[in-house]
């Protein structure tokens, strides 16, 4: 399922990033950059997010594009299916949440909040590579 | 600054050539100026609220301006932007759109090195290094950027042209029970699947297995 994401977030990435002209604020990468969490907090954190993108961003993604809409609901399905799959790890207490990754999360949270919805729901669908990029890395 | 009047036509297609995350700024000049225009560049990193200037590249006349140095990290993405000057007037900042080296760059194919026994031909693959700042910087392999990177080989027959394909993620391949006496070339590629980026083929090796004794 991430490399579908992957390959679905490739064919539109040039389009959704050229609707966002806020350079100067990130959702994910800025001011704390995923890259520096912790190993323990990860699973937690990559569960929350995918939480994130389903209850907050794919919602608010709507264009006049039809096939930038049928990419953006098959990311979102795929989505669907990696949040199981994380729920579940969850559930058998795999997946452990603590502070850091509670300060992260929030940190995010008010990045997103800094803006207007649609506006903030862009942005963070135009930085799936800066989620991708993080979780292949961690493995 | 000395910019007077920006109604120059703007500089075209600025974007950036990334091989093995070596990361330079290229464009076009303008529609219909001749020679003596000049550029500035300018950087961001996606996220930091503000743009640095080159200063290596303020007044040039060439269309590129390598930033490798300041697209370094490649967990960060960036943009670029390029505005031109001609006889006291300007133009618009022409920006890139946002660039991440990770999956950005273009990979160079592997360094293969072939030797031979009897019946059986060994292969060694070596993935480029990531660009670096000095030579006298550590190496970095791609193969650290990129864990999941694998190889894609081929194996031809030259007498026969028959043709045989392996995928490998370990760097060495030993291809057995070939013929004796006969001659073998090698070509290689690399494949990454997530993000999805594969190089070109390497040329051909080839090299003969030894006679029957």
């Amino acid at each position: 399922s991430v490399t579908e994401i992957r390959s679905g977030f490739t064919a539109i990435k040039a389009n959704i990033q050229a609707r966002d002209p806020i350079r100067t604020l990130s959702i994910l990468s800025h001011p704390h950059s995923l890259h520096k969490v912790k190993l323990l907090d990860r699973c937690c954190i990559t569960h929350q997010l995918f939480n994130f993108y389903v209850d907050k961003v794919f919602k608010h993604c709507k264009t006049e594009d039809s096939f930038v809409n049928r990419k953006i609901s098959s990311i979102a399905n795929s989505f669907l299916i990696v949040k199981r799959k994380l729920g579940q790890c969850q559930e058998q207490n795999k997946c452990l949440c603590g502070q850091e990754s509670a300060e992260k999360y929030k940190q995010i949270l008010a990045n997103y909040e800094g803006l207007n919805v649609t506006s903030a729901a862009i942005k963070s669908l135009g930085e799936l590579d800066i989620l991708l990029d993080w979780v292949e890395k961690s493995g | 600054s000395g910019e007077l009047y920006c109604s120059l036509p703007n500089p075209r297609n600025v974007h950036f050539e990334s091989i093995n995350m070596k990361n330079v700024l290229h464009w076009s000049a303008p529609e219909g100026t001749g020679d003596g225009v000049l550029y500035k560049v300018k950087y961001s990193v996606y996220g930091v609220g503000k743009w640095i200037r080159k200063p290596e590249c303020r007044n040039i006349n060439r269309t590129w301006c390598d930033l490798s140095n300041e697209t370094f990290d490649y967990e960060e993405q960036y943009y670029a932007s390029v505005k031109a000057f001609l006889n006291g007037m300007c133009s618009d900042w022409m920006e890139t759109t946002r660039f991440n080296p990770l999956t950005d760059t273009k990979i160079d194919p592997p360094m293969v090195n072939v030797s031979s026994t009897e019946k059986s031909i060994s292969i060694l693959l070596t993935a480029p290094e990531k660009w670096k700042r000095s030579p006298e910087e550590e190496s970095v392999s791609l193969l650290q950027v990129y864990p999941g990177l694998q190889y894609n080989i081929s194996v031809l027959k030259k007498k026969t042209k028959k043709r045989w394909w392996f995928s490998v993620s370990n760097n060495t391949l030993v291809v057995p029970w070939l013929e004796p006496g006969t001659a073998y070339c090698v070509s290689a590629q690399i494949q990454v699947t997530t993000p999805l980026l594969h190089s070109g083929f390497s040329k051909e090796y080839c090299v003969a297995t030894l006679k029957d004794k």
